[in-house]
């Protein structure tokens, strides 16, 4: 059997069942608004926020290799451009571009123009401090540490501050190779 | 930010145009966020009706935005006065927007006057959901009764919205039902109406 | 990949009727080991407790897959004999064969490991195998009441997966 070539974002996107963004936009806003009701410190609510992300990314991958046909991911400038290009699209039916690779291959920026959390969101004062899409970056550090990638991933740019585009740093800091999981003497 | 204090006004929000309304994301991505609300509230809470009470106040936000989305959008800025009039606003034009589709069905309560239910045979949030044992009667359907009770309440009408699995004879899995208990004043400003 | 013997068994067991009574149990595993469902159908002989039996399949699997790769005759990239691989790196197999019995394994770039086992001669799975994943991702993935590395106990996922492999094998 030869193996299956991954697909297209704009394919998978196009063939998958979809639902109105707002739907989504909103609902995110109400998940930001319970966080900062609960924790009222904006550090808080960054933190849970990346933590939600993460738990929606150890999930949300499994879904990503059985629709994409993805079937390893072990280089990570492949791994990069295939979240950017195939990940965006296939959950978001956005796209984003890679970009600032290191010399070494280890760290690249996610570029994202388009961005459905955000629709008709402005930071009150009282939340300057909040990076509102923090949920993004962490999927994406769950989506990776479940293929065995350990990353590191920061805003560099934020658009609810002011800047022209989101931007999200990806820092590959190891891979963690798969090891037998019980003692022998278990 | 979305029901947030005052929004702050900057071109760059208000130069988006609002009506557009038609851009689309997978319904995983839906279906993922979803059960994050979902997993965080349950380490919130002691017990299942404090948990969907929860579920109902999220959704009571995306409601009360939902419908000012909606008056936005529609030019005239038309009010609904009338019971029937808002009844059929959430069944086919709210959900529309939500879920793609208008409501399977709209039925008045054959027991009660105050009372209407929203069924749907597969509701959204209910599509991925295998309750355990151990969670009883527990409803995802919460967030979706809390989104009725915002637009309603936003609307001027009252109630109290719940969520229901009813068994189908003959289908394996339960449908939803909605269940609206208006208000009194609602129902007496309803009569005054004629 | 076949053990134990080329593809004429003697003597062969009986082919399979088709009567959906060849699935003999089903396995699924996560990264970490932990074993996040166990279906059986047809086995009778159990000589190990679910744990043991769960972890030596574990094992089983993990030290073909590690063999089959440093067996690789078409890869100048191998490390010694149990040194650890990157999940996806190497060479994987896909099913073995006994004279009573067919493994049909399948791993995802995300540590998942799906092992069903059935009549030794049943055709290639490794489609149906990918159907299992997704119906995994389907059914046990995006129920919000899950949570990720606990044992499965959607009854939906249960009796859909049933009647999935009673159709196949």
């Amino acid at each position: 059997m030869a193996p299956v070539a991954p697909r297209s974002g704009d394919a998978i996107f196009a063939n998958i069942e979809r639902v109105n963004a707002e739907l989504f936009t909103l609902t995110y806003g109400a998940i930001v608004r319970q966080l900062l009701t609960d924790l009222e410190e904006v550090e808080e609510v960054n933190k849970q926020l990346d933590q939600m992300g993460y738990n929606i990314g150890i999930r949300l991958i499994d879904e990503f290799l059985a629709k994409s046909n993805v079937s390893r991911c072990v280089d990570f400038r492949e791994t990069a451009e295939v979240i950017a290009k195939v990940g965006f699209k296939m959950f978001l039916g956005v796209t984003a571009s890679v970009t600032n690779w290191d010399a070494e291959g280890t760290c690249c920026s996610i570029v994202l123009e388009d961005n459905p959390l955000v629709d008709f969101v402005e930071l009150p004062d009282n939340c300057q401090g909040l990076y509102y899409c923090n949920i993004l970056s962490g999927v994406i550090r769950g989506a990776l540490d479940m293929v065995s990638m350990k990353a590191e991933v920061t805003w560099l740019r934020d658009a609810l501050r002011g800047d022209d585009v989101f931007e999200l740093q990806v820092k590959l800091l190891k891979q963690v190779p798969e090891e037998y999981p019980y003692k022998d003497d278990e | 930010m979305i029901g947030v204090g005052k929004i702050k006004q900057y071109g760059n929000v208000l130069d988006k145009p609002l009506a557009k309304g038609k851009q689309e994301v997978s319904l995983s991505a839906f279906a993922f966020l979803f059960s994050e609300l979902v997993q965080y509230n349950q380490t919130q809470v002691d017990n299942i009706g404090e948990l969907e009470r929860r579920l109902e106040d999220a959704g009571y936000a995306v409601g009360a935005r939902v419908l000012e989305l909606l008056c936005h959008r529609d030019k005239g800025n038309r009010r609904e006065t009338r019971l029937l009039g808002i009844l059929s606003f959430v069944h086919s034009t709210v959900w529309k927007v939500l879920f793609g589709k208008v409501a399977d069905s709209l039925e008045k309560g054959t027991e009660h006057e105050d009372e209407y239910m929203i069924s749907e045979k597969e509701l959204l949030v209910n599509k991925f959901i295998s309750i355990p044992k151990d969670m009883g009667t527990f409803n995802c359907g919460a967030f979706v009764a809390g989104i009725v009770r915002g637009v309603l309440d936003g609307a001027g009408f009252p109630a109290v919205v719940t969520a229901h699995f009813v068994p189908m004879e003959g289908q394996q899995r339960p449908r939803t039902t909605i269940l609206i208990k208006f208000a009194e004043e609602v129902l007496r400003r309803e009569a005054r109406l004629g | 990949m076949q053990f134990f013997g080329g593809s004429e068994i003697s003597p062969s067991p009986p082919a399979p009727t088709a009567s959906g009574n060849n699935g003999h149990m089903l396995y699924v595993f996560n990264r970490n080991g932990i074993c996040l469902l166990y279906r059986e159908w047809n086995r009778p002989l159990h000589t190990l407790n679910a744990q043991q039996d769960h972890k030596l399949m574990f094992g089983l699997l993990f030290s073909l897959k590690s063999l089959t790769a440093k067996m690789d005759p078409t890869s100048s990239e191998k490390g010694n004999l149990g040194v650890p691989q990157l999940p996806g790196q190497g060479c994987s197999f896909h099913s073995f064969r006994t004279n009573t019995y067919k493994l049909s394994f399948m791993e995802t770039p995300s540590g998942i490991k799906i092992i069903l086992v059935t009549h030794p001669r049943t055709g290639d799975l490794r489609e149906s195998l990918k159907y299992i994943y997704n119906l995994y991702v389907e059914y046990v993935v995006k129920n919000p009441l899950y949570t990720p590395g606990a044992p499965i106990r959607s009854e939906l996922f249960n009796t859909t997966l049933d009647q999935y492999v009673r159709g196949i094998a």
